[in-house]
Protein backbone atom coordinates (compact mmCIF):
# COMPACT_ATOMS: atom_id res chain seq x y z
CA UNK A 1 0.00 0.00 0.00
CA UNK A 2 1.38 3.56 -0.67
CA UNK A 3 1.06 5.81 2.10
CA UNK A 4 3.26 8.51 0.99
CA UNK A 5 2.26 11.42 -1.71
CA UNK A 6 4.09 11.09 -5.13
CA UNK A 7 5.46 13.62 -5.67
CA UNK A 8 5.23 14.61 -9.64
CA UNK A 9 7.55 16.33 -11.35
CA UNK A 10 6.45 20.16 -12.03
CA UNK A 11 5.63 20.29 -16.22
CA UNK A 12 9.04 22.18 -17.42
CA UNK A 13 12.27 23.37 -15.19
CA UNK A 14 10.73 26.25 -12.36
CA UNK A 15 12.12 29.52 -13.39
CA UNK A 16 12.38 30.49 -9.92
CA UNK A 17 12.68 27.47 -7.34
CA UNK A 18 10.34 27.42 -4.02
CA UNK A 19 11.85 29.07 -0.87
CA UNK A 20 14.39 26.24 0.56
CA UNK A 21 14.18 27.33 4.16
CA UNK A 22 10.77 26.12 4.03
CA UNK A 23 12.12 22.42 3.50
CA UNK A 24 14.19 22.53 6.11
CA UNK A 25 12.04 23.61 9.00
CA UNK A 26 10.17 20.94 11.22
CA UNK A 27 6.22 20.83 10.28
CA UNK A 28 3.56 22.61 11.85
CA UNK A 29 1.31 20.38 10.43
CA UNK A 30 1.64 16.97 9.97
CA UNK A 31 -1.14 13.48 9.18
CA UNK A 32 0.44 10.32 10.11
CA UNK A 33 -1.60 7.13 8.44
CA UNK A 34 -5.13 9.56 9.01
CA UNK A 35 -7.97 7.46 8.58
CA UNK A 36 -11.65 8.35 8.64
CA UNK A 37 -14.97 6.32 8.85
CA UNK A 38 -18.64 7.57 9.05
CA UNK A 39 -21.19 5.11 10.00
CA UNK A 40 -19.25 2.29 9.17
CA UNK A 41 -18.12 3.70 5.95
CA UNK A 42 -14.52 4.63 4.84
CA UNK A 43 -13.82 8.18 3.44
CA UNK A 44 -9.57 7.99 4.02
CA UNK A 45 -7.17 6.13 5.19
CA UNK A 46 -3.36 5.56 5.40
CA UNK A 47 -3.41 9.26 4.48
CA UNK A 48 0.30 11.28 5.42
CA UNK A 49 1.68 14.21 4.69
CA UNK A 50 3.04 17.20 6.43
CA UNK A 51 2.84 21.08 5.69
CA UNK A 52 6.07 23.45 6.77
CA UNK A 53 5.97 26.92 8.33
CA UNK A 54 4.44 29.40 5.83
CA UNK A 55 3.39 27.11 3.43
CA UNK A 56 0.05 27.64 1.25
CA UNK A 57 -0.82 24.00 0.32
CA UNK A 58 -3.97 23.52 -1.74
CA UNK A 59 -6.26 20.29 -1.40
CA UNK A 60 -7.84 20.27 -4.57
CA UNK A 61 -10.35 17.22 -5.70
CA UNK A 62 -13.95 17.09 -7.01
CA UNK A 63 -16.62 16.98 -4.04
CA UNK A 64 -17.17 14.19 -1.78
CA UNK A 65 -13.27 13.43 -2.17
CA UNK A 66 -12.69 13.93 1.34
CA UNK A 67 -10.81 17.04 1.35
CA UNK A 68 -13.40 19.27 3.47
CA UNK A 69 -13.10 16.10 6.00
CA UNK A 70 -9.40 16.69 6.15
CA UNK A 71 -9.61 20.44 6.85
CA UNK A 72 -12.26 19.87 9.12
CA UNK A 73 -10.08 17.05 11.23
CA UNK A 74 -6.88 19.55 11.31
CA UNK A 75 -9.63 22.18 12.57
CA UNK A 76 -10.84 20.00 15.57
CA UNK A 77 -14.38 19.30 14.19
CA UNK A 78 -14.12 15.60 13.47
CA UNK A 79 -11.03 13.19 15.09
CA UNK A 80 -9.97 11.04 12.68
CA UNK A 81 -10.76 7.48 13.88
CA UNK A 82 -7.11 6.10 12.98
CA UNK A 83 -4.00 7.25 12.67
CA UNK A 84 -3.41 11.02 14.19
CA UNK A 85 -3.53 14.55 13.20
CA UNK A 86 -0.82 16.79 14.66
CA UNK A 87 -0.30 20.48 14.53
CA UNK A 88 3.26 22.14 16.32
CA UNK A 89 3.82 18.64 17.71
CA UNK A 90 1.25 18.08 19.34
CA UNK A 91 -2.15 15.50 18.62
CA UNK A 92 -5.78 17.88 17.68
CA UNK A 93 -8.19 17.20 19.83
CA UNK A 94 -10.31 19.90 19.90
CA UNK A 95 -11.10 23.19 17.81
CA UNK A 96 -8.53 26.15 19.15
CA UNK A 97 -7.67 29.78 17.90
CA UNK A 98 -4.56 28.38 16.63
CA UNK A 99 -6.33 27.04 13.52
CA UNK A 100 -8.49 29.15 12.38
CA UNK A 101 -11.47 28.33 9.55
CA UNK A 102 -12.19 30.83 7.05
CA UNK A 103 -16.14 29.40 5.70
CA UNK A 104 -17.52 28.62 2.21
CA UNK A 105 -20.57 31.23 3.75
CA UNK A 106 -18.52 33.61 5.95
CA UNK A 107 -20.29 32.46 8.85
CA UNK A 108 -20.04 35.75 10.41
CA UNK A 109 -22.21 36.79 13.74
CA UNK A 110 -24.67 39.12 12.30
CA UNK A 111 -25.70 40.62 15.67
CA UNK A 112 -21.43 41.81 15.44
CA UNK A 113 -20.19 45.08 13.93
CA UNK A 114 -17.70 44.20 11.54
CA UNK A 115 -15.66 45.16 14.34
CA UNK A 116 -16.93 43.03 17.36
CA UNK A 117 -16.64 39.81 14.34
CA UNK A 118 -13.03 40.52 14.48
CA UNK A 119 -11.99 40.51 17.80
CA UNK A 120 -14.28 37.53 18.51
CA UNK A 121 -11.14 35.72 19.47
CA UNK A 122 -9.84 38.55 21.54
CA UNK A 123 -13.20 38.97 23.51
CA UNK A 124 -13.36 35.52 24.29
CA UNK A 125 -9.47 35.25 25.47
CA UNK A 126 -10.59 38.55 27.77
CA UNK A 127 -8.85 41.03 26.54
CA UNK A 128 -9.92 44.86 27.43
CA UNK A 129 -12.35 46.37 24.72
CA UNK A 130 -9.66 49.16 23.81
CA UNK A 131 -7.07 46.83 22.70
CA UNK A 132 -9.75 44.76 21.30
CA UNK A 133 -10.42 48.24 18.85
CA UNK A 134 -6.89 48.58 18.15
CA UNK A 135 -6.33 45.05 17.14
CA UNK A 136 -9.75 45.56 14.93
CA UNK A 137 -8.84 48.06 13.26
CA UNK A 138 -5.32 47.24 12.23
CA UNK A 139 -6.79 43.41 11.01
CA UNK A 140 -9.07 45.49 9.34
CA UNK A 141 -6.74 47.66 7.47
CA UNK A 142 -4.95 44.27 6.95
CA UNK A 143 -7.36 43.00 4.49
CA UNK A 144 -8.61 46.36 3.05
CA UNK A 145 -11.79 47.31 5.03
CA UNK A 146 -10.84 50.32 7.09
CA UNK A 147 -13.98 52.60 7.34
CA UNK A 148 -16.23 49.63 7.72
CA UNK A 149 -15.62 48.58 11.18
CA UNK A 150 -18.67 50.05 12.39
CA UNK A 151 -20.94 48.27 9.65
CA UNK A 152 -22.74 45.16 10.30
CA UNK A 153 -22.27 42.07 7.87
CA UNK A 154 -25.54 42.40 6.59
CA UNK A 155 -24.38 45.54 5.39
CA UNK A 156 -21.65 43.99 3.49
CA UNK A 157 -21.06 42.67 -0.30
CA UNK A 158 -19.74 38.93 -0.10
CA UNK A 159 -16.33 39.98 -0.94
CA UNK A 160 -15.94 42.11 2.07
CA UNK A 161 -18.01 39.16 4.07
CA UNK A 162 -14.82 37.14 3.56
CA UNK A 163 -12.53 39.74 3.55
CA UNK A 164 -13.75 39.74 7.62
CA UNK A 165 -14.01 36.23 7.99
CA UNK A 166 -9.78 36.48 6.82
CA UNK A 167 -9.55 39.25 9.32
CA UNK A 168 -10.77 37.46 12.26
CA UNK A 169 -8.98 34.47 11.95
CA UNK A 170 -5.36 36.41 11.59
CA UNK A 171 -6.45 38.44 14.17
CA UNK A 172 -6.05 35.69 16.75
CA UNK A 173 -2.66 35.02 14.84
CA UNK A 174 -3.47 31.05 13.92
CA UNK A 175 -0.66 28.40 13.45
CA UNK A 176 -2.25 27.38 10.71
CA UNK A 177 -5.61 29.25 8.66
CA UNK A 178 -7.74 26.88 7.41
CA UNK A 179 -9.74 28.02 3.95
CA UNK A 180 -12.89 26.03 3.32
CA UNK A 181 -13.43 26.96 -0.40
CA UNK A 182 -13.63 30.61 0.78
CA UNK A 183 -14.44 31.81 -2.64
CA UNK A 184 -16.46 29.81 -4.44
CA UNK A 185 -19.77 31.44 -4.06
CA UNK A 186 -18.19 34.73 -5.46
CA UNK A 187 -17.87 36.42 -8.95
CA UNK A 188 -14.78 35.88 -11.36
CA UNK A 189 -13.76 39.01 -10.40
CA UNK A 190 -13.81 39.57 -6.41
CA UNK A 191 -12.62 36.03 -6.30
CA UNK A 192 -9.02 36.85 -8.08
CA UNK A 193 -9.07 40.01 -5.90
CA UNK A 194 -9.06 37.85 -3.08
CA UNK A 195 -7.22 35.08 -4.32
CA UNK A 196 -4.26 37.86 -4.97
CA UNK A 197 -5.06 39.38 -1.10
CA UNK A 198 -4.11 35.85 0.48
CA UNK A 199 -0.99 35.88 -1.20
CA UNK A 200 -0.12 39.38 -0.28
CA UNK A 201 -1.46 38.45 3.48
CA UNK A 202 0.38 35.12 3.51
CA UNK A 203 3.94 37.46 2.44
CA UNK A 204 3.25 39.88 5.28
CA UNK A 205 1.97 37.63 8.22
CA UNK A 206 4.19 34.41 6.96
CA UNK A 207 1.28 32.33 7.64
CA UNK A 208 0.64 28.87 6.80
CA UNK A 209 -2.70 27.83 4.92
CA UNK A 210 -4.28 25.06 4.24
CA UNK A 211 -6.90 25.96 1.04
CA UNK A 212 -9.51 23.43 -0.22
CA UNK A 213 -11.01 24.56 -3.38
CA UNK A 214 -12.23 22.26 -6.51
CA UNK A 215 -10.75 24.72 -9.05
CA UNK A 216 -7.78 23.61 -10.28
CA UNK A 217 -7.04 27.49 -11.24
CA UNK A 218 -7.00 28.98 -8.27
CA UNK A 219 -5.21 25.91 -6.44
CA UNK A 220 -2.47 26.53 -9.20
CA UNK A 221 -2.76 30.67 -8.70
CA UNK A 222 -2.34 30.09 -4.90
CA UNK A 223 -0.77 27.07 -4.08
CA UNK A 224 3.36 26.57 -3.32
CA UNK A 225 1.71 22.79 -3.31
CA UNK A 226 -1.18 21.21 -4.43
CA UNK A 227 -2.70 17.59 -3.20
CA UNK A 228 -4.72 15.99 -5.62
CA UNK A 229 -7.18 13.70 -4.12
CA UNK A 230 -9.14 11.83 -6.35
CA UNK A 231 -9.74 9.19 -4.23
CA UNK A 232 -8.21 8.69 -0.51
CA UNK A 233 -9.63 5.40 0.43
CA UNK A 234 -6.39 4.28 -0.99
CA UNK A 235 -4.32 6.85 1.03
CA UNK A 236 -2.58 7.73 -2.49
CA UNK A 237 -2.75 11.07 -3.81
CA UNK A 238 -0.66 13.21 -6.39
CA UNK A 239 0.87 16.05 -4.74
CA UNK A 240 2.42 19.37 -7.06
CA UNK A 241 4.96 21.34 -6.78
CA UNK A 242 3.96 25.05 -7.63
CA UNK A 243 7.07 26.66 -9.80
CA UNK A 244 5.48 30.82 -10.28
CA UNK A 245 7.90 33.95 -10.25
CA UNK A 246 7.46 35.91 -7.36
CA UNK A 247 5.67 37.79 -6.36
CA UNK A 248 3.38 34.95 -6.34
CA UNK A 249 0.23 37.45 -5.72
CA UNK A 250 1.30 39.06 -9.19
CA UNK A 251 -1.75 38.54 -11.70
CA UNK A 252 0.78 38.08 -14.26
CA UNK A 253 1.15 34.73 -13.18
CA UNK A 254 -2.50 33.56 -14.38
CA UNK A 255 -0.59 33.73 -18.39
CA UNK A 256 2.79 32.38 -17.06
CA UNK A 257 3.31 29.08 -19.28
CA UNK A 258 4.45 27.01 -15.86
CA UNK A 259 0.87 27.57 -15.27
CA UNK A 260 -1.09 26.89 -18.20
CA UNK A 261 0.90 23.93 -17.80
CA UNK A 262 0.58 22.72 -14.74
CA UNK A 263 -3.34 23.48 -15.05
CA UNK A 264 -3.32 21.39 -18.29
CA UNK A 265 -1.12 18.35 -16.20
CA UNK A 266 -3.53 18.58 -13.11
CA UNK A 267 -6.78 18.76 -15.44
CA UNK A 268 -5.45 15.39 -17.59
CA UNK A 269 -4.76 13.53 -13.98
CA UNK A 270 -8.15 14.70 -11.92
CA UNK A 271 -10.97 12.58 -11.97
CA UNK A 272 -13.94 13.96 -13.68
CA UNK B 1 -34.51 55.46 3.32
CA UNK B 2 -35.03 56.29 -0.36
CA UNK B 3 -38.34 57.96 -1.66
CA UNK B 4 -39.73 55.16 -3.04
CA UNK B 5 -39.76 53.06 0.45
CA UNK B 6 -41.33 56.11 2.48
CA UNK B 7 -44.16 56.25 -0.10
CA UNK B 8 -43.93 52.11 0.70
CA UNK B 9 -44.36 53.22 3.97
CA UNK B 10 -47.19 55.42 3.83
CA UNK B 11 -49.19 53.59 1.79
CA UNK B 12 -49.20 50.58 4.58
CA UNK B 13 -49.49 53.24 7.11
CA UNK B 14 -52.77 54.26 5.56
CA UNK B 15 -53.98 50.90 4.37
CA UNK B 16 -53.48 49.74 7.98
CA UNK B 17 -55.70 52.48 9.54
CA UNK B 18 -58.30 52.60 6.39
CA UNK B 19 -59.00 48.88 7.11
CA UNK B 20 -60.28 49.25 10.66
CA UNK B 21 -62.45 52.00 9.75
CA UNK B 22 -63.55 50.39 7.17
CA UNK B 23 -65.02 47.66 9.01
CA UNK B 24 -66.23 50.12 11.69
CA UNK B 25 -68.02 51.84 8.94
CA UNK B 26 -69.90 48.76 7.54
CA UNK B 27 -70.95 47.48 11.36
CA UNK B 28 -72.44 51.31 11.37
CA UNK B 29 -74.61 50.85 8.67
CA UNK B 30 -75.86 47.38 9.29
CA UNK B 31 -76.94 48.56 12.63
CA UNK B 32 -78.10 52.11 11.51
CA UNK B 33 -80.32 50.07 9.34
CA UNK B 34 -81.74 48.08 11.99
CA UNK B 35 -80.76 45.05 10.32
CA UNK B 36 -79.29 43.57 13.29
CA UNK B 37 -81.37 44.27 16.87
CA UNK B 38 -79.10 45.80 19.02
CA UNK B 39 -78.95 43.55 21.54
CA UNK B 40 -76.79 41.50 19.38
CA UNK B 41 -75.24 44.06 17.18
CA UNK B 42 -75.22 47.86 18.99
CA UNK B 43 -74.05 50.65 16.58
CA UNK B 44 -70.53 51.64 17.11
CA UNK B 45 -71.92 54.71 18.92
CA UNK B 46 -73.59 53.09 21.15
CA UNK B 47 -70.41 51.26 22.46
CA UNK B 48 -68.97 54.15 22.35
CA UNK B 49 -71.32 55.93 24.93
CA UNK B 50 -70.97 53.26 27.02
CA UNK B 51 -67.26 53.43 26.91
CA UNK B 52 -67.65 57.13 28.26
CA UNK B 53 -70.04 56.13 31.05
CA UNK B 54 -67.41 53.83 32.71
CA UNK B 55 -64.91 56.09 32.05
CA UNK B 56 -66.67 58.67 33.86
CA UNK B 57 -68.76 56.74 36.43
CA UNK B 58 -66.95 53.26 36.15
CA UNK B 59 -68.51 49.88 36.48
CA UNK B 60 -70.34 47.96 39.41
CA UNK B 61 -68.90 50.53 41.65
CA UNK B 62 -65.30 50.26 40.78
CA UNK B 63 -63.57 52.85 37.94
CA UNK B 64 -63.26 51.38 34.60
CA UNK B 65 -59.00 52.27 35.41
CA UNK B 66 -59.07 50.33 37.93
CA UNK B 67 -60.14 47.33 35.89
CA UNK B 68 -57.86 48.00 33.39
CA UNK B 69 -54.84 48.30 36.04
CA UNK B 70 -55.97 45.04 37.97
CA UNK B 71 -55.89 43.15 34.71
CA UNK B 72 -52.59 44.54 33.20
CA UNK B 73 -51.10 43.96 36.11
CA UNK B 74 -52.25 40.24 36.37
CA UNK B 75 -50.88 39.98 32.80
CA UNK B 76 -47.90 41.61 33.03
CA UNK B 77 -46.49 39.40 36.15
CA UNK B 78 -47.84 36.32 34.51
CA UNK B 79 -46.00 37.65 31.36
CA UNK B 80 -42.71 38.52 33.03
CA UNK B 81 -42.68 35.61 35.04
CA UNK B 82 -43.96 33.38 32.47
CA UNK B 83 -41.49 34.37 29.56
CA UNK B 84 -38.48 34.58 32.03
CA UNK B 85 -38.68 31.32 33.18
CA UNK B 86 -40.06 29.84 29.88
CA UNK B 87 -37.10 31.34 27.52
CA UNK B 88 -35.00 29.60 30.02
CA UNK B 89 -35.81 26.39 30.38
CA UNK B 90 -36.52 26.25 26.28
CA UNK B 91 -32.80 27.45 25.72
CA UNK B 92 -31.85 24.97 28.44
CA UNK B 93 -33.71 22.32 27.00
CA UNK B 94 -32.21 23.33 23.49
CA UNK B 95 -28.61 23.12 24.51
CA UNK B 96 -28.88 19.99 26.89
CA UNK B 97 -30.58 16.76 25.85
CA UNK B 98 -30.61 15.49 29.45
CA UNK B 99 -32.85 18.23 29.78
CA UNK B 100 -34.62 18.14 27.03
CA UNK B 101 -35.25 14.26 28.15
CA UNK B 102 -36.50 15.45 31.69
CA UNK B 103 -38.93 18.01 30.76
CA UNK B 104 -40.13 16.77 27.18
CA UNK B 105 -43.19 14.85 28.75
CA UNK B 106 -44.12 16.93 31.17
CA UNK B 107 -44.49 19.83 29.03
CA UNK B 108 -46.06 18.18 25.90
CA UNK B 109 -48.89 16.31 28.41
CA UNK B 110 -49.61 19.72 29.55
CA UNK B 111 -49.48 21.92 26.66
CA UNK B 112 -52.58 20.58 24.74
CA UNK B 113 -54.96 21.15 27.41
CA UNK B 114 -57.21 23.71 27.34
CA UNK B 115 -56.51 26.65 29.90
CA UNK B 116 -59.94 26.71 30.38
CA UNK B 117 -60.00 23.11 31.87
CA UNK B 118 -57.56 23.22 34.12
CA UNK B 119 -59.39 26.11 36.41
CA UNK B 120 -61.15 23.92 38.18
CA UNK B 121 -57.95 22.02 39.42
CA UNK B 122 -56.67 25.90 40.07
CA UNK B 123 -59.25 26.61 41.84
CA UNK B 124 -59.10 23.81 44.70
CA UNK B 125 -55.23 23.84 44.50
CA UNK B 126 -54.60 27.75 44.70
CA UNK B 127 -58.20 28.76 45.28
CA UNK B 128 -60.09 31.78 43.36
CA UNK B 129 -57.99 34.38 44.09
CA UNK B 130 -54.93 36.07 42.31
CA UNK B 131 -52.53 33.31 42.73
CA UNK B 132 -54.93 31.04 40.20
CA UNK B 133 -55.60 33.68 37.85
CA UNK B 134 -51.74 34.48 37.07
CA UNK B 135 -50.77 30.99 37.47
CA UNK B 136 -53.03 30.40 35.14
CA UNK B 137 -51.57 32.99 32.42
CA UNK B 138 -48.05 32.44 33.50
CA UNK B 139 -48.56 28.46 32.93
CA UNK B 140 -49.44 29.02 29.14
CA UNK B 141 -46.79 32.05 28.55
CA UNK B 142 -44.37 29.58 30.24
CA UNK B 143 -45.29 26.49 27.72
CA UNK B 144 -45.07 29.06 24.73
CA UNK B 145 -42.28 30.68 25.34
CA UNK B 146 -40.24 26.77 25.59
CA UNK B 147 -41.30 26.21 22.64
CA UNK B 148 -39.92 28.83 20.94
CA UNK B 149 -36.63 29.64 22.45
CA UNK B 150 -35.89 25.95 22.21
CA UNK B 151 -36.71 26.19 18.53
CA UNK B 152 -34.51 29.29 17.68
CA UNK B 153 -31.61 27.20 19.76
CA UNK B 154 -32.09 25.12 16.73
CA UNK B 155 -31.74 27.98 14.44
CA UNK B 156 -27.82 28.31 15.64
CA UNK B 157 -25.99 27.89 12.61
CA UNK B 158 -23.55 24.84 12.83
CA UNK B 159 -20.76 27.13 10.68
CA UNK B 160 -21.26 30.05 13.40
CA UNK B 161 -21.12 27.16 16.05
CA UNK B 162 -17.51 26.22 14.88
CA UNK B 163 -16.54 29.27 14.22
CA UNK B 164 -16.86 30.52 17.51
CA UNK B 165 -15.42 27.51 18.62
CA UNK B 166 -12.52 27.54 16.53
CA UNK B 167 -11.88 31.26 17.77
CA UNK B 168 -11.47 29.88 21.19
CA UNK B 169 -14.81 30.14 22.93
CA UNK B 170 -15.84 27.93 26.02
CA UNK B 171 -19.23 26.94 26.15
CA UNK B 172 -20.75 29.76 28.02
CA UNK B 173 -18.90 31.98 25.39
CA UNK B 174 -20.48 30.07 23.09
CA UNK B 175 -23.82 30.24 24.12
CA UNK B 176 -23.61 33.81 25.12
CA UNK B 177 -22.35 35.26 22.32
CA UNK B 178 -23.66 33.12 18.96
CA UNK B 179 -26.43 30.54 21.22
CA UNK B 180 -28.17 33.20 22.60
CA UNK B 181 -28.03 35.86 19.55
CA UNK B 182 -29.28 33.14 17.28
CA UNK B 183 -32.27 32.39 19.22
CA UNK B 184 -33.08 35.97 19.59
CA UNK B 185 -35.66 36.36 16.46
CA UNK B 186 -37.88 33.43 17.39
CA UNK B 187 -37.69 34.29 20.89
CA UNK B 188 -39.01 37.64 20.02
CA UNK B 189 -42.01 36.36 17.66
CA UNK B 190 -42.75 34.27 20.43
CA UNK B 191 -43.13 36.98 22.76
CA UNK B 192 -45.69 38.59 20.42
CA UNK B 193 -47.26 34.89 20.59
CA UNK B 194 -47.65 34.86 23.69
CA UNK B 195 -48.70 38.33 24.51
CA UNK B 196 -52.33 37.39 22.66
CA UNK B 197 -52.69 34.22 24.56
CA UNK B 198 -51.98 36.00 27.51
CA UNK B 199 -54.78 38.50 26.91
CA UNK B 200 -56.86 35.83 25.78
CA UNK B 201 -56.28 33.85 28.99
CA UNK B 202 -57.19 36.69 30.89
CA UNK B 203 -60.69 36.76 30.36
CA UNK B 204 -61.11 32.87 31.26
CA UNK B 205 -58.50 33.41 33.91
CA UNK B 206 -61.19 36.18 35.72
CA UNK B 207 -63.96 33.46 35.38
CA UNK B 208 -62.30 32.40 38.63
CA UNK B 209 -64.49 35.30 40.20
CA UNK B 210 -63.34 38.28 41.84
CA UNK B 211 -64.74 41.95 41.01
CA UNK B 212 -62.34 43.46 39.37
CA UNK B 213 -60.50 42.94 36.34
CA UNK B 214 -61.93 43.60 32.14
CA UNK B 215 -62.63 39.87 31.91
CA UNK B 216 -64.82 40.25 34.97
CA UNK B 217 -66.51 43.43 33.52
CA UNK B 218 -67.18 41.78 30.10
CA UNK B 219 -69.04 38.75 32.14
CA UNK B 220 -70.91 40.35 33.96
CA UNK B 221 -72.21 42.87 31.41
CA UNK B 222 -73.12 39.36 29.01
CA UNK B 223 -74.80 37.80 32.14
CA UNK B 224 -77.31 41.41 32.59
CA UNK B 225 -77.32 41.57 28.54
CA UNK B 226 -75.36 44.57 28.68
CA UNK B 227 -73.94 44.18 25.52
CA UNK B 228 -72.57 47.40 24.75
CA UNK B 229 -70.53 47.53 27.90
CA UNK B 230 -69.47 44.04 26.70
CA UNK B 231 -68.30 45.38 23.64
CA UNK B 232 -66.66 48.13 25.10
CA UNK B 233 -65.23 46.06 27.49
CA UNK B 234 -63.81 43.47 24.72
CA UNK B 235 -62.64 46.75 22.45
CA UNK B 236 -60.39 48.19 25.61
CA UNK B 237 -58.58 44.14 25.47
CA UNK B 238 -58.19 44.64 21.76
CA UNK B 239 -56.81 48.30 21.79
CA UNK B 240 -54.61 46.95 24.48
CA UNK B 241 -53.48 43.47 22.41
CA UNK B 242 -52.85 45.79 19.74
CA UNK B 243 -50.85 48.30 21.75
CA UNK B 244 -48.58 45.78 23.00
CA UNK B 245 -48.17 43.95 19.74
CA UNK B 246 -47.39 46.83 18.02
CA UNK B 247 -44.72 47.81 20.86
CA UNK B 248 -43.00 44.18 21.07
CA UNK B 249 -42.78 44.09 17.26
CA UNK B 250 -41.11 47.53 17.37
CA UNK B 251 -38.80 45.90 20.40
CA UNK B 252 -38.20 42.82 18.04
CA UNK B 253 -37.27 44.82 15.12
CA UNK B 254 -34.77 47.01 17.01
CA UNK B 255 -33.28 44.18 19.32
CA UNK B 256 -32.71 41.57 16.52
CA UNK B 257 -31.95 44.54 13.32
CA UNK B 258 -30.29 41.56 11.34
CA UNK B 259 -32.82 39.44 10.60
CA UNK B 260 -34.27 38.80 7.41
CA UNK B 261 -31.16 41.10 6.04
CA UNK B 262 -29.02 38.29 5.48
Amino acid sequence: MILAARSVAPAEPAPTPPAPVVETLPPVLKFEKVGFAYDGRTIMRDVSFSVAPGELVCLLGPSGCGKTTILNMVAGFLRPTEGAAIVDGREIVGPGPDRGVVFQAAALFDWMTVAENIAFSQRCAGVRKAKRREVAREMAALVGLTGFEDAYPYQLSGGMRQRVGLARVLASKPKVMLMDEPFSALDVQTRETLQEEVLRIRDRTGCTILFVTHAIDEAVFLGDRIFLLNDLKTGAFDAFDVALPAPRCSPENRLHPSFLRLRETIYRRMRH
Amino acid sequence: MTADERRARLRYLVVATLSPLAILGVWWLVAARGLASPIVLPPPSAIWASFVDMAANGYSGVSLWTHVGASLARVSVAFLGGAALGVALGLLRGRSRMIDAVLLAPSELLRPIPPLGLIPLFILWFGIGETSKVLLIFLSVLLIMMVNAQAGVRATSLDSLRAAESMGANRWQVFRFVVLPSALPQVMTGLRVAMGTALTILVASELLGGDRGLGFLILDASSFFRTTYVFAGVAVIGLIGLATDRALAWAGRNIVHWEGRR
